[in-house]
């Protein structure tokens, strides 16, 4: 092998590609359990809020509420597939089915199952993300022809959120800690980032802490690009999600070393 | 003809918050033998193993694995090895067949070798026709025949074996056996813990023999049947009152004699045995050829070792 093939193949990218494989393999076999909730969900929810609640909501100046609100469903769908495989999936993975274990007996590391795992709760979150987009179409809430960059964007919302949540899997002792991500992180985060209101009408203290949460950025970008109204901050919003997603990943993995080598 | 030493551990130690699990153990594995590693629970097995297929750091000492130290080259090393651990790690997320593909795809096989590779090892060990079911539906036995077959799938230099066969029924276990002795002929090393004293005296070429960590004896199972049990093993069963005053005398003769509390055993040289003899008459003796399980028993002690 060439030296630039053996780096490659001693990579946790590498190595992650073939645990997001797996992962993939099992899911195809499983998918039609699942599809139903991907694509009604959405539905639901957008002519629940957007079209039942939105008739009472007339101060958005030019756009409907449910024009407001669809992005930010784009961006909180990302997060909530990508934070279910990667802490109750993930966990299961490693606690009940031994999965994890199995491949540490090969030369998949404890990085590389990391680094798999976000991988392929990110794409978790790509498929719903474009459902809910293919929904929002359909209702005529899509503006710009900007919108199909959302999905790249789905991406990097769901690997940021994904790779905060294994840092937890990864430190967690029981399955009972996973709800507590969702009650205490991804739930507030849902209502204080921008997704059913906008931001300016929060108090100055609380507008400042949620610009440092991943959703925030994550639905303003979708927003600007759903929407067709761009602005150069959107570079600063995709930076800041592959900040958290690059420093989550390193401190998940670094958890997941020591938890799984021992 | 010198054989290449394929895992060598000098002085090995691995401590754990409050448990030193090996005690600087030293010994060397040549390509192609089968090495057992027996002991009571809690003897190091499982941690000598776990150090050897790199997922468990080394607390001191030195462990070459295929000429490779374990501490930088994990990755290498792991990649030669095929390990069976002790946990039923099949994935039930996916298929039999799947299961061999996804493992094959972690050893970085092309797709095609993958496959041909997979289909190889469910012939071997009779699966052909469960290819395409859950892992779920397989009986106890054949998950363990899978677990093999899929550590076998990238053509391991080294195969570790954590206890293969503990749990299986007599026939599963011969054909593992079978397999096991097949795959050494074609030149493979094996290292293989177990609780089977006859397991090990079948497979392996030299063995060692671990309690609290540390390594007490090590030879081939002749050898140390040899040395720790002699020729031949008469057992007595006696009554509580008269047997003290039994092993007194047969000591007092220079016999080996062990109180095994429910009667007494004796392990003789033939030479030795006439003064036993004279002192045995009348008794009810039972004599069998001695084995590894009197060198075992002998060298760990009766006690029970829960942990």
């Amino acid at each position: 092998m060439s030296r630039v093939a053996v780096m490659v193949r001693s990579s946790v990218f590498w190595g992650g590609f073939h645990v997001w494989q797996r992962n993939r393999d099992a899911f195809l076999r499983a998918w039609k359990v699942e599809v139903g909730g991907v694509l009604i969900e959405p539905f639901v929810l957008l002519v629940a809020i957007g079209f039942g609640l939105g008739a009472y909501i007339q101060d958005f100046g030019e756009t409907s509420y449910a024009e407001f609100l669809a992005p930010g469903l784009v961006a909180s769908y990302a997060m909530f597939h990508a934070t279910f495989d990667s802490t109750y999936g993930a966990y299961l993975r490693m606690e009940s089915h031994h999965i994890y274990e199995a491949m540490l007996f090969t030369p998949i590391g404890p990085a590389d199952i990391v680094v798999g795992e976000v991988m392929w709760s990110a794409t978790r979150a790509v498929v719903s993300s474009t459902a809910v987009l293919t929904v929002a179409a359909g209702f005529g809430l899509v503006d710009s022809p900007l919108a199909i960059l959302a999905i790249p964007c789905a991406y990097l919302i769901g690997a940021a959120i994904a790779a905060l949540a294994m840092i937890l899997t990864s430190t967690a002792t029981t399955i009972g800690a996973m709800n507590n991500f969702f009650t205490l992180f991804i739930l507030p985060m849902f209502y204080v980032s921008g997704v059913f209101f906008p931001l300016d009408r929060l108090p100055k203290g609380v507008q400042i802490l949620s610009w440092a949460l991943p959703l925030t950025p994550a639905a303003s970008l979708v927003r600007g690009l759903v929407t067709g109204d761009t602005t150069w901050l959107m570079f600063l919003w995709a930076l800041e999600l592959i900040a958290v997603a690059t420093v989550a990943l390193w401190l998940a993995s670094w958890f997941m070393r020591r938890r799984l080598i021992k | 003809m010198v054989t290449p030493v394929v895992v060598s551990a000098e002085n090995l130690t691995k401590r754990y918050a409050d448990l030193v699990a090996v005690d600087g153990i030293t010994f060397a594995i040549h390509a192609g033998e089968c090495f057992g590693i027996l002991g009571p629970n809690g003897a190091g097995k499982t941690s000598t193993m776990k150090m050897i297929s790199c997922v468990s750091p080394v607390t001191s000492g030195e462990l070459w694995v295929a000429g490779m130290n374990v501490d930088r080259d994990w990755r290498a090393i792991k990649s030669q090895l095929g390990v069976v651990s002790q946990a039923d790690s099949l994935d039930p997320g996916l298929s039999v067949l799947q299961n061999l593909l996804a493992y094959g795809r972690f050893f970085g096989l092309p797709a095609e070798r993958a496959r041909e590779r997979a289909w190889a090892a469910l012939d071997l060990f009779q699966l052909t026709d469960k290819a395409h079911q859950e892992p779920d539906e397989l009986s106890g036995g054949m998950r363990r025949r899978l677990l093999i077959g899929r550590a076998l799938l990238h053509d391991p230099k080294i195969l570790v074996l954590d206890e293969p066969t503990t749990g299986l029924d007599p026939q599963t276990r011969h054909l593992v056996w079978d397999r096991l002795i097949t795959l050494r002929q074609q030149g493979i090393t094996i290292l293989l813990t177990t609780h089977y004293m006859d397991e090990a005296a079948y497979l392996c070429d030299r063995l060692v023999i671990m309690d609290l960590g540390r390594i007490l004896v090590e030879g081939s199972p002749e050898k140390l049947v040899q040395e720790h049990a002699g020729a031949q093993v008469l057992q007595i069963r006696v009554d509580e009152g008269e047997r003290r005053e039994l092993v007194e005398r047969l000591r007092s003769g220079g016999v080996d004699v062990e109180d095994t509390g429910d009667g007494v055993m004796l392990y003789a040289e033939y030479g030795r045995l006439a003064h036993a003899e004279s002192v045995l008459e009348g008794m009810q003796v039972t004599r069998r050829p001695g084995n590894l399980e009197d060198v075992f028993l002998r060298l760990t002690g009766r006690g029970l070792r829960d942990q």
